[in-house]
């Protein structure tokens, strides 16, 4: 048994990779900051709360492999969020270029905090299984 | 984990063209007051440079690169009145380079501070994955 089929760190195993995605995106923004014609991205926000009820009700899911491109996402599979262009820039600097470094530094940042969260949330539950298969730690 | 390695490449790519700005700058400060040898001959002109968005094909992820460095040809040279000059016209004036050491100056801080932003992220990712690693700890 590993930790992924455990519901709980399937959770935190899909933010963190979300988080990571984000900070590669707004990396991107902050390299093209003097791109001209640039537009910010961003990524949509990724709903979490049907992986949250998967913890709190305790389900055991049995989901079905993805062995071939063709298939479709199972139901239960993370939230995959998708890139998209900032529509509502702060502003738009006359050569076409959107990217606020502030704007970019704040969400760099607030991902950054979710991520240590996203951390120490799983050292506390992994050091949960620990003290429950009775190793001190 | 492997998103963390790309933002860090991003960052890096925004690293790079934005040294390779601070070098097109220095070229123009540098060469300020670098008049022609013969009269009728062009002075030094301005270089501009612009970035363009590129896929490496070895991660598949969009880095920053050097588009061109152009000549400003838009810009009019400067006239300075030195009769004894070897390069002075009949008037006795010799054509100046059309750098403006203003916004040269300023250009330089625009891109140490993009500079900085990308460094910035790259730290902050280098810590996401620092602490990362240490939950094997």
């Amino acid at each position: 048994m590993t930790t992924s089929n455990i519901s709980l760190f399937q959770a935190m195993n899909a933010k963190m990779s979300y988080l990571a995605e984000r900070q590669k995106v707004i990396s991107q923004n902050v390299a093209n900051a003097d791109t001209s014609g640039y537009i910010s991205k961003d990524l949509s926000k990724a709903d979490f709360s049907s992986m949250l009820t998967n913890v709190t009700k305790n389900k055991m899911h049995v989901t079905m492999n993805k062995s071939n491109p063709l298939h479709q996402f199972a139901p239960d599979q993370t939230p995959n969020p998708k890139i998209a262009k900032n529509k509502s820039p702060y502003e738009v600097e006359p050569d076409g270029n959107s990217v606020i470094l502030e704007e970019q530094m704040l969400k760099a940042s607030e991902t950054q905090m979710n991520y240590t969260l996203m951390l120490n949330l799983y050292r506390s539950a992994t050091d949960m299984m620990r003290t429950a298969i009775g190793r001190k730690s | 984990m492997s998103d963390m390695f790309a933002t860090m490449k991003v960052s890096s790519s925004g690293m790079r063209v934005q040294s390779e700005r601070i070098n097109v700058i220095a070229q123009n400060a540098a060469n300020a007051d670098t008049a022609p040898s013969k009269p009728g001959e062009l002075p030094y002109t301005r270089k501009t440079i612009s970035f363009k968005n590129v896929i490496d094909k070895e991660t598949g992820e969009t880095l920053v690169t050097v588009n061109k460095v152009n000549q400003d040809t838009k810009s009019s040279y400067n006239q300075r009145y030195m009769p004894g000059h070897p390069a002075a016209d009949a008037d006795g004036y010799v054509q100046m380079p059309n750098v403006n050491s203003l916004i040269e100056s300023m250009d330089m801080k625009e891109a140490s501070k993009s500079y900085e932003a990308n460094m910035g992220i790259y730290t902050q990712t280098r810590d996401m994955v620092t602490k990362t690693v240490d939950l094997l700890r």
